[in-house]
């Protein structure tokens, strides 16, 4: 089974991250858990890459083993990571300690435990300048208004000495994505940065990622359970399901033409503008496997209505479709799309086929 | 935050007013007559009216707890029925060495605690992890009457490290240095420091064994959390994420242990003063309940309750300066 993928260069410059064969591995008491199986892909520079797939598909968990952050025991990685030529797997948290936060930055996926509750937030995000960049304290204080400025918070200066459970969701998500900006990152992981906050301040919060990125000339892997998040905003997008890639390909392609179940499935499980409202969500039926009894075959099998005998004996691999970097892996892949899959975004706006990136 | 203090501090004064009552009412529960203890044989009718006059205890409870409060409230704290010393300067010559007592033994048992449970925790169910814990678990049980025995057999009597035998808790207290000019000043320090070794790593071991076990688990817990993982995707070194990200929030725990320990620490020391003969309050306390000298064992009691809650107090302000979220409501 091979995943090697050699096409999917974006970027003539050459790629910014190189992803190959990455498995994670979780020793747990009820025996090894493949949170991540063996994922391989590239991300150029400047381009924002949607991670998708249901809750438990190992987005978490390849996005923080990519970059080096997995937790320190019971864990193994395979594969590897290069990204900017560092190799980050096999690293310890002591050579990575060079490229976190200068080269790659985090948005950790839950603002409320992810900062520190008894540091105020100005300290917080001033932390990184000086003991990174070796900035004394006020530059790094005038630095930190400049970040809470940028990401929209309004009176930096008073907000400068609040503690984390003085601001609401929205606020404390600023403040994450301050704090991963403290010191221009190369490539920022954006690990589900809305889930959690109420749909105007999700919009609020993705445009303002859209306009650093651009603004500040970052490549962006955006992480999410919703494919609305990504449809308007990423270039390329990858499908996961149960710690593997099972699709993956430019926006427009993987809207259109998606080949695998799956893929469809987590469509039309996203809210679409079309339906009148209160229209029922269809909800993928079945539930995501348990990853410690993965079997030989596809793991959806067990949930989807195309599965043959084949699927599941045999584990399908990447195939390319021949457009764009267009890879999948199905027994038996959709036909072409009759009419394109419309949904909800972020910003409650019916995306037209030409708004889809891509 | 001033809200807070102001109602931590009307709850301050309300408590010690309860007991201050609570010591006064104490006394008159106690059996035993003082008329017997002060006048003996000459205990008569007659004599004890007089006396009682004297005393002031011919007025009501409440008249003689009221006069009583005026003078404390005044710092005086009366004068024994018995000895006729002044029970201000009996304590001031006592409470000293409890506090040096106690002030050496949270150093040591701070200064071991911290980093011991920090190796600990950085591994847990390591190697080291593993045995610290399980020493401390054994030594939880073990209490400072035996452990004081061991220290002098094996500090005092094995190594004869000089200053440390039993002579030396007779001298107590070397304050000649904080006092006075006379004599050097480096001898009268050593001198003391080294009377105080063994009465101070006594209760220093007990402290410890709490401390360590409090850390280590809530140091585990915090290293845990997700903003553990944030801190060290900004670049940190291990110390900072240790002493800035994760011991700040598990010193909270650390410090509530230590405000509840204060009082058995007091109790503890007591138990230390009496086996080695020194000379603090516990001695003090022992020898007027033995004496029936009412009056010093009430003004001992309410001084001790006073310590201990005001000690409590200020480990409540510290822990609101590490966490600020404890003061808000
Ligand atoms: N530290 C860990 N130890 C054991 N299993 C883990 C650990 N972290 C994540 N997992 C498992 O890995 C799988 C993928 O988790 P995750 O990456 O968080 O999913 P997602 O982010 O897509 O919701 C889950 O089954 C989860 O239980
Ligand atoms: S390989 Fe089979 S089971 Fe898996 S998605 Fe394709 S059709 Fe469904
Ligand atoms: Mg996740």
């Amino acid at each position: 089974m091979s995943q090697e993928i050699n096409s999917t260069n974006q970027n003539p410059a050459g790629d910014l991250l190189v992803v190959e064969n990455l498995t994670t591995t979780f020793q747990t008491a009820r025996g090894a858990l493949p949170a991540v199986g063996g994922v391989s892909f590239r991300l150029g520079a400047n381009e924002i890459l949607g991670v998708v797939g249901e809750s438990g598909s190992g987005k978490t968990v390849l996005s923080r083993t990519i970059m080096g952050l997995q937790p320190r025991t019971n864990v193994e990685v395979g594969g590897s990571v290069l990204l900017d030529g560092h190799q980050i797997v096999g690293a310890t948290d002591e050579d990575l300690r060079d490229i976190w936060g200068t080269k790659v930055a985090m948005i950790f996926q839950d603002p409320m435990t992810s900062l520190n509750p008894v540091t105020k937030i100005g300290k917080q995000i001033g932390e990184s300048l000086q003991v990174r960049l070796g900035m004394n304290k006020a530059e790094a204080k005038a630095r930190v208004i400049e970040l809470l400025t940028l990401v929209g918070i309004p009176s930096p200066e008073e907000r400068y000495d609040a503690y984390p459970t003085q601001l609401s969701g929205g606020m404390r998500q600023r403040v994450m994505i301050a704090i991963a900006l403290a010191c221009n990152p190369t490539l920022l992981l954006a690990d589900e940065p809305t889930t959690g906050l109420d749909v105007t301040i999700q919009a609020q919060i993705l445009n303002l990622l859209d306009e650093l990125q651009l603004k500040m000339k970052m490549s962006v892997i955006l992480v999410t359970h919703d494919l609305g998040v990504v449809a308007t905003r990423t270039d390329r997008i990858i499908v996961m399901y149960a710690g593997r890639i099972v699709e993956m390909g430019t926006t427009k392609e993987v809207f259109r033409n998606h080949k695998m179940p799956y893929t469809r499935a987590l469509l039309e499980s996203t809210p679409r503008v079309s339906n009148p409202s209160h229209t029922r969500l269809q909800t993928i039926p079945g539930r995501p496997p348990n990853l410690l009894k993965l079997t030989e075959g596809c793991a959806f099998a067990p949930r989807c209505s195309r599965a043959t005998e084949k699927c599941s004996q045999e584990r399908p691999t990447l195939e390319p479709t021949g457009v764009d970097g267009h890879y999948f892996a199905c027994w038996n892949p959709l036909e072409d799309q009759a009419a394109p899959v419309s949904i909800q975004t972020g910003t409650i706006k019916e995306i037209g086929e030409d708004n889809v990136r891509g | 935050m001033l809200k807070y203090f102001t109602k931590r501090l009307v709850a301050l004064v309300l408590i010690i007013t309860a007991i201050s009552i609570g010591s006064f009412y104490m006394i008159h529960l106690l059996p035993g007559d003082l008329a017997t203890v002060i006048l003996g044989s000459g205990n008569t009718p007659e004599n004890k009216k007089k006396l009682f006059a004297q005393l002031g205890l011919d007025k009501g409870l409440v008249h003689q707890y009221l006069t009583w409060m005026s003078h404390v409230l005044r710092g005086d704290l009366g004068k024994s029925y018995i000895t006729n010393e002044s029970i201000n300067t009996s304590i001031a010559k006592a409470l000293p060495i409890d506090l040096e007592m106690i002030v050496v033994s949270q150093i040591v048992a701070f200064a071991a605690a911290i980093p011991l449970a920090m190796k600990a925790a950085k591994k847990p169910n390591g190697l080291f992890d593993r045995i610290s814990n399980g020493v401390t678990f054994g030594l939880l049980s073990v209490p400072s009457f035996i452990i004081v025995v061991y220290l002098v057999l094996i500090i005092a009597i094995k190594w004869q490290v000089p200053g440390t035998g039993p002579a030396s808790f007779t001298r107590f207290p070397e304050w000649s240095w904080l006092f006075s000019d006379t004599g050097t000043f480096f001898t009268t320090l050593k001198d003391n420091l080294m009377s105080l070794l063994i009465p101070s790593l006594t209760l220093s071991i007990g402290s410890f064994v709490v401390y360590f076990r409090v850390l280590r688990s809530d140091l585990i817990a915090t290293l845990q959390e997700e903003y553990i993982t944030m801190a060290r995707s900004k670049g940190l070194s291990r110390r900072r994420i240790m002493w800035r990200h994760a011991f700040r929030p598990s010193s909270v725990a650390l410090l509530g242990t230590a405000g509840i320990n204060i009082g058995g620490l007091i109790a503890g020391g007591f138990v230390v003063q009496y086996l080695l003969s020194i000379p603090g309050l516990g001695s003090l306390l022992i020898a007027s309940i033995t004496l029936q000298d009412y009056l010093v064992i009430q003004s001992t009691v309410f001084v001790v309750a006073v310590a201990v809650i005001v000690i409590n107090f200020a480990v409540d302000f510290i822990t609101t300066l590490v966490d600020p979220r404890i003061a808000r409501d």
